[in-house]
């Protein structure tokens, strides 16, 4: 199950923000992207809420990998994941009750977020402890920064403000639709589209600098 | 649906009654030209094996050249005079073929000819061979020879015979003027094929744009045994097999099947006039009916030799007005482009029209709007739009599946396709690239 | 001698893209010309504002993006002029620029521009901006001249306003630049017949299917009040027949437009919104590449053959 060679951790931690990127590249945890990137405030607190609990489950899962049958591996996986989101769960509820309330239902659905689960299937449960910290890590800054991104532009076109500061001043007339759900799939899809264009072109350049 | 019709279709140039104005009123002129190049590869089928010598002195009708096959023709001399040469020439298809170059003597003088005699006294048996013997083959563009049309297979029964006066290609007026000045040899044709086959009905179809046609093929058809004469609506491709079926009979041919199997047999009316001629007189076929039109002084009616240069026909009707951009060899809708003007005039030449520059000037192709105009123009019910699509992507079975291969290629597409894109040319295409696929698979 | 060689067949009708667009906007001249008699100068600014916005924005994305420009098919002109006239008359000059950008780049191109749009753009455009600007959507106003130079704010008929069969044909009712005056609907219409541009199908259908369910639905107004009132006849002439969005095949159009007619009675009588003509064409649009998909034309010679071949020999 494990491997010999060890990866380096540098590169680990860079594969989950660019390369890997959850939600630009790997396309994964889109319910928690829709939904919770309505205004910057609630992307950030989703985004450290899923990097917590991406840490913790790597490195706990990353500890267990030897000793998890294979054939149970997702209950248990699931178990170790529970256990984080309970602990995100009443720290939120007891120091930022305000953020508590606006992610609401979304934090216990963590617990389902396939980020989390994907990275414990396909790096944690084939690498060391630190390793798999490290990629949770980056992985949960990924995604912190990807979902930052659309909130941005999502609270920005739908309120006038970022992070509940007002930006565009007071004649700005906002676009209701970029705080609801079909306006969270649109800006998603352009962020998608902008991020691949952007990640190509450096890929190109890189591949021209190496024939040079 | 207006009477003898059929579903979809287009009217090219109807504001311009279809382009046929400045023919259809001219006689029959007769153009005999220096000297010829035969091909030996004028229809369908194998080309034919050349039994004459540079040297030779031929006369009118003399065969040189012998049928290879079932599915071949032999091949006569269109005027008498000396084989100069036999060579090869880029025609319009494909590769070189082989040609024989017979200077005119002028002479005109006939080789010995056997006519059976009256074609409702003769013997029905043996108006076959002469058929083949006269090396007639399908006049109205595909060539394909006549004897094997007239070849009823076992199992297989003819009730009607179809003569095919519709003429629906743009600007062509070749069999208007024939079946108004041969229209009783027409007729006679129409009867040696109805009773070498014993087919008790014959139609002659006709469009209605040509009244002045089916006023005297009426005139001629008047108290011969079971011949009548169909108006049909003026409406491209109503000269096509399938459809000229379907507004005649209300039949459809069975898809991958022959008009045949719809009892059925369709015969140009040109080719129904060398069947006369060959029965009657024993004349194998020589000449035939092309119009000559667009860019030159005098458009004409000619009637050409076998293996006329076109550009001597062309210099016959005064020359180029202007310099031509596009030589265009049958009609609008479905006639193939010359490489230049020295390509001849075969069996299937219906017409010769000469582009300017600046008609000859392809289109440039445009998206797709998916407006449906080609889904309604389409006679046969396919939806080019998806199979353009499919063509474009290389998808040959997807292409298959929709059916690409039931195409006619009969143009009304991309007639009416306001983005430009070339349809008809993409389906071409595709169907070859699908029957070399299917042989390549057989070997 | 050089000669061009091309394939069959070298005649082409005379119909492009470009002249079918330049009908399109031909024929919704009329209904333009009437809704700047109701609305105003705004009106006018309005529409204006819409075909340059969107010209551009088709300009700009095309040379971004290195593709072919092909605004002179005016099918982007079109575009801009739908927004528009989808606007209330008095609606601030941000918004056709705003409808006409998200109808050609989000909508158009980013899809694949000219034909494979999977909604109409123009239509598309007002449900976003229906959804963003509710208010400033649904304002709406009397014309302008009706109870003199002030515009005041009304509901629309199918809110509740109450107006004569004649006011509604002429256009002096509140509601959209485009859809307030049927009878330069119906000319644009007429003229769209006459070039053969659409054919009734659509349209016809669509319009008949609602009056009937209009009829055994009874709705509030009467059936002929329902037909007149919103956008009903506007997105039917004009929307619903987008070609890129509707069916190809005839038996296809048929289905479509009844679909839409069901959604719109289905709309007005159940939904919580008063007018629904956006949405049900819209769904509809979604569902066209489903219907092409299932309708089959049937193909010469194939299946069973049309008439049974008996011997006369």
């Amino acid at each position: 199950m494990s491997k010999s060679n060890k990866p380096k951790l540098s590169s680990v931690f860079l594969n989950g923000i660019i390369t890997e990127n959850p939600t630009f590249r790997l396309v994964l945890g889109t319910c928690p992207t829709i939904a919770t990137t309505t205004s910057v405030i609630n992307a950030v607190g989703m985004g450290a809420a899923a990097s917590f609990v991406l840490i913790g489950s790597n490195f706990v899962i990353s500890l267990l990998r030897n000793f998890i049958p294979d054939k149970v591996r997702i209950p248990c996986f699931i178990v170790v994941i529970c256990t984080f989101v309970t602990i995100v769960q009443l720290l939120l509820q007891a120091y930022v009750p305000s953020l508590y309330a606006s992610l609401g239902m979304f934090i216990p659905l963590i617990v389902v977020n396939c980020i989390i689960l994907a990275r414990a299937e396909a790096f944690a449960s084939k690498n060391g402890p630190l390793a798999s910290a490290v990629d949770g890590l980056g992985m949960g800054l990924g995604f912190t920064m990807a979902i930052t991104i659309i909130a941005c532009v999502r609270e920005l076109l739908g309120t006038g403000c970022i992070a509940g500061v007002n930006i565009l001043g007071s004649g700005y007339e906002p676009m209701l639709i970029s705080t609801m759900a079909p306006g969270g799939f649109m800006v998603f899809g352009l962020t998608l589209g902008a991020a691949n264009i952007i990640m190509k072109s450096i890929e190109k350049k890189k591949k021209a600098k190496e024939a040079a | 649906m207006p009477k003898h019709s059929f579903k979809g279709g287009v009217h090219p140039l109807h504001d311009q009654h279809e382009g046929k104005t400045s023919t259809s009123g001219l006689p029959i002129r007769e153009y005999i030209p220096d000297s010829v190049d035969i091909p030996m590869s004028m229809s369908i089928g194998a080309p034919a094996a050349p039994c004459v010598k540079v040297g030779d002195h031929v006369k009118l009708g003399q065969k040189i050249a012998d049928a290879t096959g079932f599915v071949s023709l032999p091949v006569h001399a269109s005027v008498s005079g000396e084989v100069t040469a036999i060579g090869t020439k880029v025609l319009l298809l494909g590769g070189p073929t082989t040609i024989i170059t017979i200077k005119n003597d002028f002479q005109d003088e006939w080789t010995e000819l056997e006519p059976l005699g009256s074609v409702e006294e003769c013997d029905p048996t043996r108006i076959v061979p002469a058929v083949q013997a006269a090396g007639i083959c399908g006049m109205g563009g595909a060539t394909f020879p006549t004897h094997v049309k007239l070849t009823v297979g076992e199992g297989k029964y003819c009730d009607t015979i179809i003569l095919n006066g519709a003429e629906c290609e743009t600007h062509v007026t070749c069999d208007h003027r024939l079946m108004v000045e041969e229209s009783e040899r027409i007729v006679d044709g129409l009867r040696a094929a109805m009773r070498a086959l014993g087919v008790k009905r014959g139609v002659i179809g006709i469009e209605d744009n040509k009244p002045d046609a089916i006023a005297a093929m009426q005139r001629a058809a008047e108290g011969r045994e079971g011949v009548e004469v169909m108006s049909l609506f003026t409406k491209y491709p109503q000269g096509s097999e399938k459809q000229l079926i379907y507004s005649v009979t209300g039949r459809e041919v069975p898809s991958k099947k022959l008009p045949l199997d719809a009892h059925v047999i369709v015969i140009n009316v040109g080719t129904a006039k060398a069947i006369a001629d060959a029965v009657i007189e024993g004349k194998p076929l020589i000449s035939r009916v092309t119009t000559v039109k667009g860019c030159v002084k005098e458009p004409a009616n000619l009637r050409l030799r076998m293996g006329t240069i076109i550009a001597d026909a062309i210099g016959e009707c005064g020359g180029y007005t202007e310099d031509a951009g596009k030589i265009v060899m049958g009609g609008c809708m479905t006639g193939l482009c010359a490489p230049n003007d020295q390509v001849v005039a075969m069996k299937g030449t219906n017409g010769i029209l000469v582009f300017n520059e600046k008609d000859a000037r392809s289109y440039e192709e445009n998206p797709c709007i998916r407006c449906g105009r080609c889904v309604e123009a389409c006679p046969i019910g396919l939806n080019p739009y998806l199979m353009k699509h499919l063509c474009d992507k290389g998808d040959l079975k997807g292409a298959e599946a929709n059916n690409v291969m039931e195409c006619i290629v009969c143009g009304s597409c991309s007639y009416v396709c306001p983005a430009k894109r070339w349809l008809t040319a993409s389906f071409k295409n595709t169907k070859d690239a699908i029957m070399r696929e299917a042989r390549r698979a057989k070997k | 001698m050089s000669l061009h060689v091309s394939s069959a067949p070298h005649v082409h009708d005379k119909d492009t893209t470009q002249s079918i667009m330049r009908d399109v906007l031909i024929a919704m001249l009329p209904t333009t010309v009437m809704g700047v008699y109701c609305f105003g100068f705004n009106a006018a600014l309005l529409c204006v504002l819409g075909v340059a916005a969107a010209v551009l924005a088709e300009y700009g994305y095309q040379k971004i993006t290195h593709q072919k420009v092909r605004i002179s098919d005016l099918s982007a002109a079109v575009t801009g002029l739908l927004v528009a006239l989808n606007l209330p008359g008095n609606a601030p000059w941000w918004m056709p620029v705003v409808g006409s950008f998200i109808a050609i780049v989000l909508v158009k191109q980013l899809f694949g521009g000219i034909g494979d749009n999977f909604m109409n753009p123009a239509l598309t455009a007002r449900g976003i901006m229906l959804a963003s600007w509710p208010v400033r959507m649904t304002a709406w106003y009397l014309p302008t001249f009706c109870k003199g130079v002030d515009a005041v704010s009304s509901a629309t008929v199918l809110g509740g306003y109450k107006a004569s069969t004649l006011d509604m044909f002429l256009g002096f009712i509140p509601g959209t630049i485009g859809e307030v005056s049927k009878v330069a609907i119906l000319i644009g219409f007429a003229y769209l017949l006459i070039r053969k541009v659409i054919s009734w199908r659509i349209p016809v259908v669509f319009v008949g299917t609602f009056a009937v369910l209009a009829a055994i639905f009874r709705m509030d107004q009467d059936v002929l009040t329902s037909v007149l009132s919103g956008g009903l006849l506007f997105g039917a002439v004009f929307m619903a027949t987008d070609y890129t969005t509707s069916p190809m095949t005839e038996v296809g159009q048929y289905i479509y437009a009844f679909g839409c007619g069901l959604i719109l009675a289905v709309i007005r009588k159940w939904g919580s919104y008063t007018e629904g003509v956006t949405y049900a064409i819209l769904i509809m649009n979604v569902v066209t590449p489903l219907i092409d998909k299932f309708v089959k034309i049937r193909v010469y010679g194939q299946e069973k053959a049309k008439k049974e071949v008996k011997a006369n020999v």
